[in-house]
């Protein structure tokens, strides 16, 4: 990877958001057209108490560069 | 194979506008067990609605992926279009590409598309892994217990016993009435407060479907919506309700005095007494705290005269559970202690500066004057009373940041009750606004102008003794000078909070409570008597500060929510919950303390291994009654034998993979 390249790169990030609050936040985000990145992807789980840690390992393996987990 | 059908939605141009809808459908028509990929503008209206139907009949659609707003807002709407279709209504997922992507990407167009596609995506790897999934039902108990006895615990009570259903109605004073039945008079109408809630405080105790518990206070809930049950403590009272008559002997002779709460302070009442003579139940009650027998170990006069025998020293507290239904918290308000910061109108130090609420009893005809308007210091009829709002209310500083809502309309009415009862009487006030939203409210407080109250806008700054009278100083903001006046009684409007112990009662019930310590309702403007906490409801002035007229509306609310309720033989769970693969589970109950909600339980099975004689061992089992899906359990299995339905491993590894892709 070169300097340059670096510059532009930008890291995929998985985000497992609980239905009940972080979910909703993102939703909320949404209603009030507050922006953010685009390289975070949402997936819904109904608490932050049901991720497995092998759901972070595979996110890893599968080539994502950071794991958000919000609840 | 699944036959998996995409419909993607444009939202008109809140998600059209921002991405290629046809593109994404396009592209979403490659991926695995997609037969049929379209687009639409706008998925849950009718038409939308009954396309998907259409599509489902004509493709033979086994999953469907819809790519439109949030879930949280329309995955309902599609799980009934589903079920008009003839699937199974969990066999939609919902891929959201408004809220958490065209609202929040609108200026990044292509980016915004790449994400689109990857939440559609993860939409379709997860439906072509979901399974039909089925309610199922649990009974309701056709009982209700609400929690405080005051006008809202009153009229929720007996709206819900006039419709048939059993009422618990715990109250932890020794009479039910709570606040409105210490006010004199209520504005604007000028209604007899006493006149107008002794008669329902009386329906209370004669309804033959209220079970009444005074002096009680709730100590544990457990169970769910439908099948609650819930502990009460019922303090000793050490009179026997069910021998007493009530004749007044005991309190007549009870040697001790003690100051009235019911008269906030300004009385005096016995160490054995009723709060007032309209008190419901009509008994009294033994103030363990004052009275000479138990702080002496002498006395007992009380039971030496008692002609029933109904005094009983050695009564203890009675522990006992109730099951019901449903609950409504209806514990209303206290007000602010205003001594403990306002030291600029003297810490309380001053006999006359008083609350609102003193005045209330002041002015009333069963209260400690008999009616008439006296100082407390010494007995005199006040010439000039000066009143000051806003005490604890709108003041960050000292007190809460938001407006009490009542206190205009008591000053007001207050005002106008000192020029009716002391001929020739000046009346200030001082004030920050006057708000007057209410029927006839505005009407009300022209009134109070017309007849000659002093309306002065600006605060107080000091309240200082000048021998027997008190000198208020404070500044006209409208005339942008000082003023000062000499007043014989100052009122202060103190602010509303919620009652004491609130925060306890919140947490038992296991609903929220705003930074105020007002109880959180669901919705604000569309569900204001219901909580995030299914079967568990909201009445009067615990959710916020309230006036009557919409205290008694809300009370009437919850109880229509709460009618609504028992008038269900069953209600339907969600399928969405934990289930045990018994084969698999080893018996380590590592699910069993990391459930929240106590849903976790052993079971014993018998085995039947082909070759083997059958076997017992232990499982986990799940309550689906008090099961909310949370999956903690499903996390900490180390065998994979606890699965929440519709987030099993499988599904989530899936849309880890197709979000990674």
């Amino acid at each position: 990877m070169s300097v340059d390249g670096a510059r532009d790169w930008q890291p995929k990030i998985l985000a497992v958001f609980c239905n009940w609050c972080s979910y909703a936040g993102a939703d909320l985000a949404g209603v009030s057209r507050m922006s953010y990145p685009p390289n975070v992807r949402i997936m819904r789980v109904p608490c932050s108490s049901r991720v497995d840690p092998a759901f972070i390992l595979r996110a890893f393996l599968k080539g994502a560069d950071g794991v958000l987990i919000s609840g | 194979m699944p036959r998996t059908g995409v419909f993607v939605c444009w939202c008109g141009s809140n998600i059209g506008g921002v991405i290629d809808c046809p593109g994404i459908a396009a592209q979403a028509a490659g991926f695995p067990a997609v037969v049929h990929s379209v687009d639409y503008k706008y998925l849950c209206s009718e038409p939308g609605q009954n396309m998907i139907i259409q599509a489902v009949r004509e493709h033979r659609l086994d999953r469907v992926v819809v790519a439109s707003c949030s879930p949280r807002l329309h995955e309902e709407t599609f799980r009934k279009v589903l079920a008009r279709a003839g699937l199974n209504p969990y066999l939609v997922e919902m891929a959201n590409i408004r809220e958490h992507c065209t609202w929040v990407h609108g200026a990044e167009k292509e980016q915004a598309q790449a994400k689109a596609l990857a939440l559609v995506r993860r939409a379709v790897a997860k439906a072509n892994r979901l399974e039909p999934l089925f309610e199922s039902t649990i009974p309701v108990t056709k009982r209700c217990l609400i929690v405080g006895g005051g006008i809202a615990g009153i009229q929720t009570a007996l709206d819900v016993a006039d419709a048939g259903h059993e009422v618990v109605l715990v109250e932890r004073e020794p009479t039910i009435g709570g606040n409105m039945v210490k006010l004199d008079k209520t504005f604007p109408t000028l209604d007899c407060s006493a006149c107008i809630s002794t008669p329902k405080m009386a329906a209370v105790a004669a309804h033959p479907d209220i079970r009444l518990y005074t002096c009680a206070e709730i100590e544990k809930v457990t169970g769910y919506i439908g099948n609650f049950e819930v502990t009460i403590r019922r303090k000793a009272r050490y009179v026997d309700h069910e021998k007493c008559t009530g004749c007044g002997t005991c309190w007549e002779k009870c040697p001790m005095q003690v100051p009235s709460e019911f008269n906030a302070g300004l009385g005096q009442r016995k160490a054995i007494y009723i709060p007032f003579p309209q008190a419901v139940p009509n008994k009294p009650v033994i103030d363990r705290e004052h009275c000479r027998y138990f702080t002496t170990g002498k006395c007992q006069v009380c039971a030496k005269l008692c002609p029933a025998g109904a005094v009983d020293y050695e009564q203890e507290d009675e522990v006992f559970t109730e099951k019901v239904g449903a609950l409504v918290a209806a514990t209303g308000f206290q007000l602010f202690n205003w001594s403990r910061v306002y030291g600029e109108y003297g810490y309380g130090r001053y006999p006359d500066v008083i609350t609102g609420l003193q005045f209330e009893r002041l002015v009333n005809a069963a209260g400690p004057t008999g009616g008439k308007i006296l100082r407390p210091s010494d007995g005199s009829a006040p010439r000039t009373v000066v009143f000051i709002k806003c005490v604890g209310s709108r003041d960050e500083s000292k007190g809460r940041s938001y407006c009490s809502r009542i206190c205009c309309m008591y000053t007001a009415k207050h005002a106008l009750q000192v020029l009716e009862k002391v001929p020739g009487a000046q009346v200030y006030v001082f004030y920050m606004d006057v708000r007057t939203a209410g029927k006839g409210y505005e009407e009300f407080y022209q009134r109070a102008v017309r007849e000659g109250v002093v309306y002065v806008r600006g605060r107080v700054s000091k309240v200082y003794r000048d021998g027997e009278r008190l000198v208020v100083r404070g500044v006209d903001t409208l005339l942008g000078r000082p003023v000062e006046v000499d007043a014989d009684l100052v009122v202060l409007a103190t602010a509303v909070e919620p009652a004491a112990g609130a925060g306890e009662t919140a947490r038992l019930l296991g609903i929220n409570a705003d930074r105020d310590g007002f109880f959180q309702e669901a919705h604000p403007k569309l569900r204001p008597v219901e909580t995030h906490t299914g079967g568990v409801f909201l009445a009067g002035a615990c959710s916020s500060p309230k006036d009557i007229p919409d205290t008694v509306a809300q009370a009437s609310g919850a109880a229509a929510k709460v009618v609504g309720l028992l008038s269900r033989e069953q209600l339907s769970t969600n399928p969405m919950i934990a289930q045990v693969n018994e084969t698999l589970c080893t018996g380590c109950f590592l699910c069993v303390p990391v459930c929240p909600y106590k849903a976790l339980e052993r079971r014993k099975i018998t085995e039947l291994l082909p070759g083997h004689p059958p076997r017992e061992r232990e499982v986990a089992g799940v309550n689906p009654g008090l099961c909310q899906g949370c999956g903690a359990c499903n996390a900490v299995c180390r065998a994979g034998a606890v699965e929440v339905r519709g987030f099993t491993n499988e599904q989530l590894l899936a849309e880890v993979d197709a979000l990674c892709l």
